[in-house]
């Protein structure tokens, strides 16, 4: 259904927001590097991509006179969302051209900011990207090209927000918020369910001791606890049998 | 579409005081450069190691190294680049200041350090708190939960995609190794205590109001550049010039005066609460305090001006006025204010009430201006705007400044403040005192809640000043004569009565009072005049001032020949209605009064004084003045005679006023 889409859609489309974020805050720091360039402007592609397929999709259904009220109602908080992200994206674009500029990679005595930050930003990529590894192909002169294309992107960015901005009446104020104060306490995966699930939180104060498994490892327990439980009740059931047999 | 940043956002966010920014990078690159940079060493957590973290002091040596300057500048210099969020603490995120001792700072990311190209998003940091909320498990400071509940609120719309970027951000954000996981954290709580500080945290970037110009850009040469500077220099050649030697002499003369009171230039005793963190300056300055310092009295002596805007100043002088039983000045003076910068549904009130209480004939703290301010006010209080008072205010201000100011420094009232005043002591601490005060700070009183103590005072005040102020009437007050003629008359005959019903048992509200004592006094004019006869009042005896009003009454015969402004406030008073009506050539304006009227209107007159009728008419020529007094003179009501401003409209049933 189109609803559904849209809502897969979005959540991709979050995640890779997300994502571009914490690419763009390493930017310029000691954890720069030409992957990072790389991861960027892949990222950014991608984001464009989802973009460009929520706006259409949701331009349609907005569109569409006969929809129930309900419906708009859903479609338009829909579009809040869809526009939100397009919003923090456009301004994590910019800053980073920006950032870029400053901090150019192919100087002969680059000054990265020492923030602390040493580790490679490779799995937020890959994240992003919903691969397992990241490969590299670009050239050395990255930083400068992809400035150039960033450039372009942007204002292809701005010029899609103003066309949605006119084309769609959507009155977000009018939207309300289908979480409370607090909902991010529940686990939530995507935009539709309500599902209450268990997180589990890392502690992650520098003061604080660092403690807490992560959530991959805690799964992985879980079915090992599980896949031995069925073994266990296996082997009885096979022992009993070998006994009554015999 | 989404409003983002609607406060301020104009396109153009310039805000030029923070030109220091440009600056502050190019020394952040500086700082960076392995060989002559600052040097840096790991931070130990409990299983972690973190590269990159700076010391103290080592900031300190290197910013006095490379600038050649003094170790005090340097230290201020590396607390601003701390409190602007270029460098934060790694223990005591809270304080943005640089310690010259081992504990550890590291420097911010380029994403978050402080720029006003990109201003502080709302969203942001609702997205912030939402992270945080997860990690702490809903457990949030103080302050972070009430920008939450506000944030809430007010971001309603967003507040999924908030959520959900949260989340996903929050997620993202374990995809790291543990080390740049922790500095990924630290780095934003840092950003955030910039830009949202906790209560009792300065940081730099509160600056203030923004500017949608930046000053220092190159301005287009358009022709309507061209034009303005045109009519700059037009005016800048009509503008009345000042000798240089008496603009100097005055600003020489200032800055000798004020040298000593200036924070900046001479102490600030006992300290400087931004600098200490001690808030007794404040305390000992605050606008109702009991015992003032003695910096304060003395700046009372430079001016009057001084001496009424501070509020502890004017409290002394309006004590010393009521024992001088000139009071009234200083609270019309004030009425003017309230009227000049109040509100405007409330102003024609406002105007209404200040007019019944100090200008009207017969008022209960009338005050004492000559007749052309008078007449210029009473008409202008047809049409009532906010500064319709300001000659009589001018006039007033003049004379308190003339007269009481000169006496006040010289009374005992005066004397007695300077003496108590207290000289405290200068404060010394310690390092670790003031790092003990920093943790201590707490927000002052909310300004909602300063204003409505104001008004509580405000009222109190107005509630119990006017009984005292009929005192005055006791002794006939020099300055009542030198108002013209005719006006002298009904005052001088309110005063005998005013004093005696000042010995009435019951004390009744001003304006009652007031007009029962003029009607009192209209009474016995008219019964001195002979024009009619009939039972005065049902009150005590009035006892010998009937004699006195009928000589008064003569001489106010005698001069109001003479008057032709006056015989406009002859008018205005209705016991001078029987004047005009019996010399009907003194009635300028309405020609139209039938010649049979006065002894109608004399007859009427005394019928509402017997009836003690709802209203009595005090305004300048109106043809419509005798139908009014005959129909409220039919009606007889009830009540208290009011004093009616003039700007009312003369309906029948307006009458109240």
């Amino acid at each position: 259904m189109g609803k559904d889409e849209c809502k897969t859609m979005l959540d991709a489309l979050n995640k890779v927001t997300a994502c571009y974020r914490h690419l763009v805050i390493a930017l310029g720091s000691t954890s720069d590097s030409q992957n990072l360039r790389e991861e960027l402007k892949r990222t950014r592609k991608k984001a464009q991509e989802l973009a460009v397929a929520n706006r259409t999709k949701l331009t349609s259904l907005l569109k569409d006179k006969t929809i129930s009220k309900d419906d708009r109602a859903e479609y338009e908080r829909l579009w809040v969302l869809f526009s939100s992200s397009m919003e923090l994206l456009e301004v994590d674009m910019k800053r980073s051209l920006e950032i870029g500029q400053d901090f150019p990679l192919k100087v002969p005595t680059r000054h990265l900011i020492q923030t602390g930050m040493t580790g490679s930003t490779t799995t937020v990529a890959a994240r992003a990207m919903s691969v397992q590894n990241m490969k590299y192909e670009a050239d050395s002169n990255i930083d400068t090209a992809d400035l150039r294309d960033l450039q372009s992107e942007i204002s292809h960015v701005s010029q899609m927000m103003e066309e949605m901005e006119m084309k769609v009446q959507v009155a977000p104020w009018a939207v309300e918020a289908k979480q409370e104060a607090g909902a991010e306490l529940k686990s939530n995966m995507s935009v539709g369910n309500s599902s209450v699930g268990v997180i589990s939180i890392c502690e992650e104060e520098p003061k604080d001791e660092e403690g807490g498994g992560n959530r991959d490892a805690g799964f992985a327990s879980i079915c090992a606890v599980l896949v031995f439980f069925v073994i266990v009740t296996v082997a009885l059931v096979l022992g009993y049998l070998v006994i009554n047999m015999s | 579409m989404t409003i983002r940043n609607t406060l301020r956002d104009h396109g153009q966010r310039y805000r030029p005081r923070m030109a220091c920014i440009k600056k502050a990078e190019k020394v952040l690159l500086e700082m960076q450069d392995p060989k002559t940079g600052v040097k840096s060493q790991p931070q130990r957590l409990v299983i972690t190691t973190i590269p990159h973290a700076i010391t103290g002091e080592d900031i300190i040596t290197w910013l006095a190294d490379r600038f050649q300057v003094d170790t005090q500048e340097a230290r201020t210099f590396g607390s601003m680049l701390v409190a602007l969020g270029y460098i934060y603490p790694l223990q005591d995120h809270k304080r943005l200041v640089i310690k010259p001792d081992v504990s550890l700072y590291r420097f911010q990311t380029p994403y978050f350090w402080p720029t006003q190209q990109w201003p502080v998003e709302d969203t942001d940091y609702a997205i912030y708190l939402a992270k945080r909320n997860i990690r702490k498990k809903g457990i949030l400071e103080l302050h972070e939960q009430e920008h939450y509940n506000r944030l809430h609120k007010w971001m309603n719309h967003k507040w999924d995609f908030i959520v959900m970027q949260a989340k996903e951000q929050y997620r993202a954000a374990k995809e790291r190794k543990k080390p740049d996981r922790v500095v990924f954290d630290c780095q934003e709580r840092a950003y955030w205590v910039v830009h949202r500080p906790p209560p009792g945290t300065v940081s730099a970037m509160d600056y203030g109001l923004d500017r949608l110009i930046d000053p220092n850009a190159d301005e287009a040469k358009t022709p309507d550049f061209y034009e303005r500077m045109m009519i700059f220099t037009q005016q800048a050649i009509m503008r009345p010039r000042v000798k240089s030697s008496v603009s100097i002499s005055a600003l020489v003369k200032y800055c000798a005066t004020y040298r000593s009171h200036d924070p900046f230039l001479s102490k600030c005793l006992p300290s400087n609460p931004w600098l200490t963190d001690d808030a007794t300056y404040w305390t000992l300055n605050m606008p109702n305090v009991e015992i003032p310092t003695k910096m304060r009295v003395e700046r009372w002596t430079f001016s009057f001006a001084e001496l009424l805007s501070d509020p502890r100043g004017r409290d002394d002088f309006r004590l010393f006025l009521k024992k001088e039983f000139s009071g009234e000045n200083l609270a019309f003076w004030e009425g003017c204010e309230d009227l000049k910068w109040g509100e405007a549904a409330t102003m024609r009130e406002k105007a209404e009430h200040i007019y019944k209480t100090f200008l009207a004939r017969g008022a209960p703290r009338w005050i004492n201006i000559d007749g052309k301010t008078m007449e210029i006010t009473v008409k202008g209080l047809k049409h009532p705007h906010r500064y319709v008072l300001d000659p009589a205010q001018t006039h007033i201000y003049m004379l308190m400044k003339k007269d009481s100011y000169g006496r006040y420094q010289k009374s005992p009232v005066f004397k007695d403040t300077l003496k108590k005043a207290i000289c405290p002591e200068e404060h010394q601490f310690s390092d670790a005192q003031l790092g003990q005060n920093a943790k201590k700070r707490w927000p002052s009183l909310s300004p909602i809640i300063l204003q409505q103590m104001e008004q509580e005072q405000k009222a109190k005040m107005a509630a119990n000043v006017d009984i005292t102020q009929l005192c005055r009437f006791t002794t006939p007050v020099p300055h009542l004569a030198v108002y013209s003629g005719l006006n002298d008359f009904p005052t001088a005959n309110a005063s005998p009565s005013l004093a005696f019903l000042a010995h009435t048992p019951a004390c009744p509200s001003p304006i009652s009072v007031a007009l029962e004592s003029t009607s009192a006094s209209e009474r016995r004019a008219e019964a001195s005049g002979g024009e009619s006869e009939g039972d005065p009042a049902a009150r005590a005896p009035v006892g010998g001032n009937v004699s006195k009003s009928r000589m008064a009454l003569s001489l106010r015969r005698l001069l109001k020949r003479g008057c032709t402004p006056a015989s406009m406030f002859a008018s205005l008073s209705p016991k001078c209605h029987s004047a005009t009506g019996t010399s009907s050539r003194i009635q300028p304006i309405s020609p139209d009064q039938p010649s049979q009227a006065p002894p109608r209107r004399i007859g009427n007159f005394f019928q509402i004084k017997v009836d003690i009728p709802p209203e009595c008419r005090i305004y300048p020529i109106e043809s419509e003045d005798e139908d009014e007094q005959s129909r409220a003179a039919s009606r007889g009501g009830v009540g208290a005679k009011e004093i009616i401003c003039p700007w009312e409209s003369l309906t029948p049933q307006n009458g109240t006023g």
